[in-house]
C-alpha cells in the first residue's frame, strides 16, 4: 500500500499525573465530534475526578480538532486512522495498556481501537453513544443545512472558536464511510455504555449493552450535551475503572 | 474563629455567553467545600461545565435551583469562610489553573505498509 502522507500529522495531547503509581493503568480520554480535550473533559470536571483517584490521564485533541492538524480529505478521518494515532501515542509514551473513556464519536473510536488492538485496552467506557446511525437522514454534502440531530450538532460546533468547518465536514464523511457494527465485540474488553435518558444520538445503548454483554448506565434527565458533566456519569466511570 | 460571608456570582463563561442553565449542585447548604472542589454543573448553549469552588468554606445559601437560567454576574452561592486577618486583597472568584504539564505535540508517522 502506498504510504498516505496525510497521516504524518501533528497531534496535540495532554499528559497529566505521569508519575502515577506503577501498575496503575492510565486513562485515555477521547472527546466527541467538534470539541476538544479541554472542552469535553477538562471543563466538565473529568480531569479533577480522575486525578483525585491518582490516575494518569492522556488527553489528545483528535485529528481535525483542537490544537491538532486538520486535514480536509475525507479519508483522513476513517476510524482506522484515528486508531493508528492512538496506538502511536501509546507507543510514543511507552504505555502498554489504557482504560479508554470516549464520548460520542470518541466512543465510536474507542470501540474501533479496542477491536484493532485489544491488547492495548483494558476496559472501555462508551459515553453518549448508541448503535444507531448518527448520520441518518443527513446530507453529508450539505452538513448543517438540514434538520437532523447531526445537522444540529454540526451547526453548533462549526461556530466554536478554533474549529475548521471544512475539516469537520471531512471528518463526518470519513466516519460515515464506516458505519458502526455491533459485531464483533472487542475480545476480552469489559465495556460500559453510559448516556443521558434524553440523548437521541445514543438511542439503543441499553439494548447494545444487554445483547453484547456490556454494562449500562442511564443518566436521568440529561441529553447529549448536558450528560457530559454529570456527577452520576463521572462517579460511575470511576467505579467502573477503579473498583471494577 | 471569626467568619465572614462571601457571595460568588456566575463568572463569565467566555464566548460572549450572558447566561447559563443550572444543571445540578454538587453541594448542599451546610456542606463544607474545599477550594477547587466541584461546586455546580452549568450548561451553556455550547457545552456543559463543572465550576469549581473559589473558596474553602461552608455553604450558607444556594441562590438558584436546577433548570434555572442564571445570568452572568447573578448570585450563585454564599459561603461562610474564616475571616482573614488584616485587609483582604480585592480578588475573588478566580481559581488558578491546576498544575499540569504543558501540552506537548507529537508527530506521528505511520509504519510503512
Amino acid at each position: 500500500m502506498p504510504a498516505n502522507l496525510t497521516d504524518d500529522l501533528v497531534m496535540r495531547y495532554t499528559d497529566l499525573h505521569p508519575g502515577s503509581p506503577a501498575g496503575a493503568v492510565p486513562v485515555l480520554l477521547l472527546h466527541g465530534f467538534g470539541t476538544n480535550f479541554e472542552m469535553n473533559w477538562k471543563s466538565a470536571g473529568w480531569v479533577q475526578e480522575l486525578g483525585n483517584e491518582g490516575l494518569r490521564v492522556l488527553g489528545p485533541d483528535l485529528r481535525g480538532h483542537g490544537g491538532s492538524d486538520k486535514p480536509t480529505d475525507d479519508d483522513a478521518y476513517l476510524p482506522e486512522r484515528f486508531s493508528r494515532d492512538f496506538v502511536g501515542l501509546l507507543d510514543e509514551l511507552d504505555v502498554d495498556r489504557v482504560d479508554v473513556v470516549g464520548y460520542s464519536m470518541g466512543s465510536r473510536l474507542g470501540w474501533d481501537l479496542a477491536l484493532r488492538a485489544p491488547e492495548r485496552v483494558r476496559c472501555l467506557v462508551l459515553g453518549g453513544f448508541g448503535p444507531a446511525d448518527a448520520f441518518a437522514g443527513t446530507d453529508l454534502n450539505a452538513l448543517g443545512e438540514g434538520t437532523t440531530p447531526f445537522d444540529e450538532v454540526f451547526r453548533t460546533v462549526s461556530t466554536l472558536p478554533g474549529n475548521d468547518p471544512a475539516a469537520l465536514a471531512a471528518c463526518a464523511r470519513g466516519q460515515a464511510a464506516r458505519p458502526f457494527r455491533p459485531e464483533p465485540v472487542p475480545e476480552g474488553v469489559p465495556f460500559l455504555l453510559a448516556a443521558g435518558s434524553e440523548d437521541a444520538l445514543a438511542a439503543g445503548a441499553e439494548e447494545l449493552a444487554r445483547d453484547r454483554g456490556g454494562s449500562h448506565l442511564e443518566i436521568p434527565g440529561r441529553d447529549h450535551v448536558s450528560a457530559v458533566s454529570s456527577r452520576i456519569f463521572r462517579q460511575a466511570v470511576v467505579d467502573f475503572l477503579v473498583r471494577g | 474563629m471569626a467568619e465572614e460571608t462571601i457571595t460568588f456570582t456566575l463568572p463569565d463563561l467566555g464566548e460572549g455567553l450572558v447566561e447559563a442553565t443550572l444543571l445540578d449542585w454538587e453541594v448542599d447548604v451546610g456542606d463544607h467545600i474545599a477550594r477547587n472542589a466541584p461546586l455546580v454543573e452549568m450548561e451553556t448553549t455550547k457545552s456543559a461545565v463543572v465550576i469549581p469552588s473559589p473558596h474553602d468554606g461552608r455553604v450558607v445559601e444556594l441562590h438558584a435551583v436546577p433548570d434555572e437560567v442564571v445570568r452572568v454576574g447573578a448570585p450563585l452561592v454564599t459561603f461562610a469562610v474564616a475571616a482573614a486577618d488584616g485587609p483582604r486583597a480585592g480578588i475573588v472568584g478566580t481559581v488558578p489553573e491546576e498544575e499540569s504539564r504543558p501540552r506537548r505535540r507529537v508527530r506521528l508517522t505511520p509504519p510503512t505498509e
